[in-house]
């Protein structure tokens, strides 16, 4: 899954935001990288996009080094949400660290998330990952709208899975560093218990956070 | 090339792989600019790599970058993938750290729409791909599916006709075991006609003992009476009192009865015989001439004891001409329909029986008053096993079995409704057959 080059002491890791049409995937990352400082991220790339709908995906990099002189780049892309664009989200998925679903609160929407979280975890098992395995949180965007989900309700639902459940406004802006944040976390386990980030390359877990979810001045 | 579990070549697609800042940059594109740059006042401008290595750099002769040269990164994803350095001992001033850094930033700008659009290209065309190795996939595995169904196909055939024999086969046995059953259903109700005279035979016979005993002792005491020489008149009494203790007088006269009912008694039984093997026609092999009204009175007189009492037997026969044909099946078709017709009711049973010629064909139609055949049923009840009786009371193949006598002999079998209810079976059989020599 991971890209990880010892000789050249690299590690480029995927971070992809799943979830329906229309549920704010994109405005995740336009916030991510209005509220982000520069330093240590690239611009956002937004490919191909037709009527305000992402048709391939967005790209926000992200790159830092650690204490032992590794280089970890982190590429956070977001998939169509569209059915039509299966091929793309595959595509997009192949290699993931880490999923962040956005789902869509409002109670008409409850539909598609759950198509979309079902497409999720039929496209992971095609791409060899199994979902258990992977760092996964989930959001629940757009609290800013009526008739939505109370959060007792989509508690009682995730509850059972163990993943962690974010509520967001990523149109008024929160919600959406914390997902990042708890995303980054929940990948930072992961890869430490693999490559050993604290021992090995004196990155600790608030330190690899921190350097992603870096506020702007 | 990585394999599926099935062995089957799989591309692995991942979109964004990791560039260098010369795989997102090509030569002409940043010659250009730096010619520019260097024509600006930046002579001996170059591009490194994170290493150190030259990339690109206007001029043949410039000395290798030091540590002191002033360099601006050039940022790939956020990353320093490269910088822009002039060589050292190079004029340095306010104007050449300005354009430095324009050209650093030019060359980031380019490097990023360089990338976006090779992200664009590269997911058009590995999207395009996944759906042609998709379809390529679908199409494998629907050629496979193909062949398997045209194989199924292939040995469905031979399966089939398997199967089919096997049914025949099954058919032929039960068939015959229909056959026997319904010989053993009339062997019983011919044991029982026998039984009736052979009873009253053997109780006469006895009678006709005792009666024989007492004539043989009065013949014994005459006899006694005349070796003595003389007939005394107390001879005499004595022989008429014994005479008349032994009833001779009566029991002669009762002898005379007995004998005549023994007799008839022995004839029925004869006839029931002759009649058995009239039905049968054991002596006969293939076909024989046959006058099919007398083969239907034969088939009559063994099922005596079927015909349910009070039961009314109408025959309307018209002569009809002597046909060749193998009597014994056309008896045991009689004996099948007949059969039917005798079950139609309990009580108050009329079965008409009428024969003719019409045209070519002789006609021959088994009438009863019972409920019928409901019209739905009809071209149903000739088919093996189809039964309307209870489950263990009737296989269903009595009529099958007289559908193939009937056909066997390129005759036809149909069920009518009868004039005022009841079922009709009507047999047309040719009189002259063309295709067939022998009956089955």
């Amino acid at each position: 899954m991971i890209e990880y080059d010892t000789e050249e002491q690299r590690m480029v890791l995927k971070f992809v935001y799943y979830g329906p049409a229309l549920s704010g995937k994109t405005t995740n990352l336009l916030r991510l990288h209005d509220l982000l400082a520069k330093e240590g991220r690239g611009d956002l790339m937004v490919l191909d996009t037709k009527d305000d709908r992402t048709i391939f995906f967005d790209l926000l990099p992200f790159f830092l080094v650690a204490p032992s002189g590794l280089k970890i780049k982190v590429k956070v892309y977001t998939v169509p949400g569209q059915v039509q664009h299966d091929a793309t989200r595959k595509a997009v998925l192949q290699r993931a660290d880490g999923i962040a679903f956005i789902a869509d609160s409002r109670r008409s929407e409850a539909k598609n998330n759950a198509e979309s979280f079902g497409n999720l975890e039929r496209n992971l098992s095609i791409v060899g990952i199994g979902i258990d395995k992977l760092p996964l949180v989930i959001q629940y965007n757009k609290r800013d709208l009526p008739d939505i989900l109370p959060e007792e309700e989509i508690r009682r639902a995730w509850g059972p899975t163990g993943f962690p459940v974010l509520l967001s406004s990523a149109l008024e802006g929160w919600g959406v560093l914390e997902t990042f944040r708890t995303l980054a976390e929940r990948a930072y386990d992961a890869l430490d218990r693999r490559h050993d980030f604290a021992g090995t390359h004196g990155l600790t877990r608030d330190s690899f956070a921190g350097r992603l979810v870096r506020r702007a001045g | 090339m990585p394999t599926d579990s099935e062995g089957r070549r799989r591309i692995v697609y991942c979109v964004g792989e990791e560039r260098a800042l010369c795989d997102v940059l090509s030569e002409s594109e940043a010659a250009a600019l730096l010619g520019a740059a260097s024509r600006a006042g930046l002579r001996g401008v170059r591009v490194v790599d994170p290493g150190g290595k030259t990339l690109w750099g206007s001029g043949n002769d410039v000395p290798p970058p030091g540590e002191g040269d002033p360099r601006r990164p050039i940022l790939l994803e956020g990353e320093p993938a490269g910088s822009v350095v002039l060589p050292a001992g190079a004029a340095r001033g306010e104007t050449e750290d300005a354009l430095l850094a324009l050209l650093a930033d030019t060359l980031t700008a380019m490097a990023h729409t360089n990338l976006k659009r090779m992200l664009t290209t590269e997911t058009h065309t590995e999207v395009v791909n996944r759906s042609y190795e998709e379809l390529l996939e679908t199409n494998r595995s629907l050629s496979a599916s193909e062949q398997r169904y045209r194989e199924l196909a292939g040995t469905l055939e031979i399966k089939v006709r398997e199967r089919t024999e096997e049914l025949s086969r099954a058919m032929a046995r039960l068939v015959q075991q229909e056959k026997m059953a319904s010989v053993g259903q009339l062997a019983a109700g011919v044991a029982h006609e026998i039984n009736n005279p052979l009873a009253f035979v053997t109780s006469n016979l006895q009678t006709l003992k005792k009666y024989t005993d007492r004539f043989l002792d009065i013949i014994a005491r005459y006899q006694r009476v005349f070796e003595q020489g003389g007939v005394a008149q107390q001879d005499r009494d004595d022989l008429r009192k014994h005479r008349e203790s032994l009833r001779l007088d009566a029991i002669s006269a009762d002898a005379g009865d007995l004998l005549r009912q023994t007799l008839e008694g022995t004839e029925r039984v004869r006839k029931i015989v002759a009649d058995l093997k009239g039905f049968s026609h054991v002596d006969e092999e293939g076909d024989a001439p046959a006058d099919l009204c007398r083969e239907i009175d034969r088939t009559l007189s063994v099922m005596t004891h079927e015909i349910p009492a009070g039961t009314e037997i109408v025959r309307e026969f018209s002569p009809l001409p002597v046909i060749p044909c193998r009597p014994g099946a056309f008896n045991q078709l009689f004996l099948c329909l007949l059969r039917n017709a005798f079950q139609a009711r309990q009580e108050g049973l009329r079965v008409t029986i009428r024969t003719g010629v019409s045209g070519d064909r002789i006609r021959i139609a088994i009438a009863d008053n019972g409920p019928g055949v409901p019209a739905d049923l009809r071209c149903r009840i000739f088919e093996p096993f189809f039964t309307t009786r209870d489950v263990g009371k009737g296989k269903g193949l009595g009529l099958t079995v007289a559908y193939d006598i009937v056909t066997a002999h390129e005759g036809t079998i149909d069920v009518e409704d009868a004039p005022g209810g009841g079922a009709t079976f009507v047999l047309q059989l040719p009189i002259r057959r063309g295709s067939h020599d022998q009956i089955r």
